[in-house]
This record gives C-alpha cells, structure tokens and sequence, in this order.
C-alpha cells in the first residue's frame, strides 16, 4: 500500500500537538519578502545601465544579510520541528526532560535528521517495520539507519541504547535545582 | 503503484501557461500585439483554471489543497525529520505555489490589459506594477522548479513526469 495523509492520520502517530513555531514562520516569509524587494531593485538598476558602486554596495550587502539571516532561520526551524517531532503529546517534565537528553546525544553523535528521527522512534520502542510506516520509507532502510545509530553511539543493540538515556534521568533531577521538590528529589 | 492524479485539463493548463509565460516573459515586446494575445490567453487560461477548481477532478479542485497552516508546518518537519510522506495530489507547500501563481498570472494579466485601456494608459503606477510582478512570477518560478526538483528527489516521485503522463508512481 502506498502512505497518503489518511494512512498516516489514522494511526497513533506521535503528530505533536505542542504550540507551532508560527512567528518564526512569519518572520521567515517577511524577510523572504523583503529580499525578494531588493532583488528587484537590484535588477532594475542594473538594466537602467549606470550603476553606482555606492548605490550598489550596501544594497547587494543588505541582500545578502538578509539571506545569510533566512537560512539561520530556516535552520534553526528545522531543529525546533525535529525536537517537537521527537517529543511525546504529554509534555510533563519527564518527557520534556527526556526528549532534551534525546537531542543532547543525537548532536553528540552526529546523527543526520533521518537517523535521530529513526532512533527517536526506536528509543519509543517502536519495531523496525512501525517505523519504516511511520517514516514512509523501506524497512530495510530503517534497518541502516540503525546500524549507523549504533555504531555513533558506540553501543550494541536497542536495549543499551535506552540503558543510556535510563541511566543520565536517573542521575539527573527531574525538575530544576531551584525548585524545593527538585532539591528533595536529589539524594 | 500507479495513480491517476492529473486529468488532462490540469496538465494543459499546467503546460499552455508554463509556454506562454515564457513567450512573453522573454520572446515577444510588451507592446506589441501578440505580447497582447498572449496576455489574453492567460487570463483565458486563469479562468479556465478557477472553474475547473471547483467542477474538475478530484485532485484538480480547489477544496482538495486548500493549504492549512498546520500541514505546510507538517510538512517542513517531514523535511525536518527526513520521513516521508507521499501526497497522491499537491502537498501543503505546492499548494501555496500553486495559489501564488494563479494571484500574479491574473495580476499581470489585468495590469497588462490596463495598460491597453485608455482610462490607464501610459499610467506610470499601473506599469511598476506589471513589472513588478514579472519580477515575482520568475521568482516564484524559479522557485517552484528547484522545490519539484528537491521534492522530487526526496520522495523518490518523479513530480515532473506526473505533471506529463498524469500518473504518479508511488512506492
């Protein structure tokens, strides 16, 4: 069967519910916008024929920062989106806490977007073939992806890979030092 | 798995539009008649389109890809978390190409045809406008070529070929 949307809505996919990053949206589009004004004022004073270099300079430069800005901000979406991806609906401090952890260790080991997507879902305890659905891609290719997990992470199977993440919460407070509950926790 | 998504009068409109844009984008004067008999076919084209949008196939109506906020964000995170998740009609994203093509091919079409009328013509306002939005239009072009391309290659769906034969191919 192929993946359409229903396929996918259907199923108790971790879709998460958490507040979208609308204004970080809307600021990207503003300044696409913005560069795609001074892209037209660049092109239409290079067709009028004489430019000069002082009108020219700071206006090429305002278009490149603006551009040099959209992709950091294009970036750092990117990260916000795979976080909220790779965190669970309840977001109470465990889950917070552990999808915080999660991403610690996926930057660490460098795992590409496709492998931190996979290795969230595999820490879930989700089988090989839920995630090639959830994924829409090939078992087989969920089972690379895994193997490169591993081998960054430098552990031999699923089950120490948990263990890792089992053992940093268990060390760590749940909540925030400066909380009272945080300090009693805390042996 | 192939899948019938593109009935004939999206694809000719998709092509006949993609054909005269480029004409008078870069072949024809403004100015001139046929520059003129091309606008004309466009707007000829838009409106077909609109119609076609609410009585045409499945995925050719407007209801089938009224772009919602929370799928295009759904669909950044597809890209985000490399899944992915094969539309049978136009993604999120492609949708708002789509809206934002069809708004500024009958802008230049309705400033071009002002300035063939004598309530406008010659209207230096109306004329910063149509280049204005030729400007727009070969950039939203521009993009929408480079997003297929990536798409396309993302999703191992050949888009381009869809937009030809009709047929996607999906896995």
């Amino acid at each position: 069967m192929t993946q359409t949307d229903a396929d996918i809505s259907t199923r108790s996919a971790p879709r998460p519910t958490p507040r979208r990053p609308m204004s970080l949206v809307a600021l990207i589009l503003f300044q696409a916008l913005c560069s795609a004004f001074f892209v037209f004022d660049v092109i239409e004073d290079l067709s009028r024929g004489e430019v000069p270099l002082m009108h020219m300079l700071p206006e090429v430069g305002a278009t490149i920062g603006l551009f040099v800005g959209i992709l950091f901000e294009v970036r750092s979406l990117m990260v916000l989106l795979r976080r909220q991806a790779h965190m669970e609906k309840s977001l109470g401090v465990a889950a917070g806490a552990l999808a915080e952890l999660m991403e610690d260790y996926f930057r660490q080991w460098a795992l590409t977007p496709s492998e931190a997507d996979v290795a969230a879902f595999t820490i879930k305890g989700y089988s090989i073939a839920e995630i090639a659905t959830l994924r829409g891609s090939a078992e087989g290719t969920v089972k690379t992806h895994l193997n490169a997990i591993y081998r960054k992470a430098g552990v031999q199977g699923r089950g120490q890979l948990v263990s890792l993440l089992i053992e940093d919460l268990l060390n760590a407070p749940l909540v925030p030092k400066d909380g009272m509950a945080g300090a009693e926790a805390r042996t | 798995m192939r899948v019938k998504v593109w009935d004939p009068v999206v694809r000719l409109f998709h092509w006949a539009l993609v054909a005269a844009f480029l004409a008078n984008a870069f072949l024809t004067r403004p100015g001139k008649e046929l520059h003129q008999w091309v606008g004309y076919a466009v707007a000829g084209l838009i409106a077909l389109r609109v119609i076609w949008g609410f009585i045409g196939t499945r995925h050719a109506r407007f209801a089938d890809f009224l772009p919602a906020p929370g799928a295009v964000l759904g669909q950044v995170q597809d890209m985000a978390t490399g899944r992915k998740r094969r539309h049978e009609g136009h993604s999120p994203l492609g949708a708002l190409m789509i809206f934002n093509l069809l708004f500024t091919m009958a802008g230049l079409a309705a400033s071009g045809y002002a300035m063939t009328t004598v309530a406008f013509f010659g209207v230096e306002w109306v004329e910063e406008v149509h280049e204005m939005l030729v400007v727009w239009a070969e950039l939203s072009v521009l993009v929408h070529v480079v997003a297929v391309v990536v798409e396309s290659r993302r999703l191992g769906v050949n888009l381009p070929k869809s937009m030809v034969t009709g047929y996607k191919t999906l896995p």
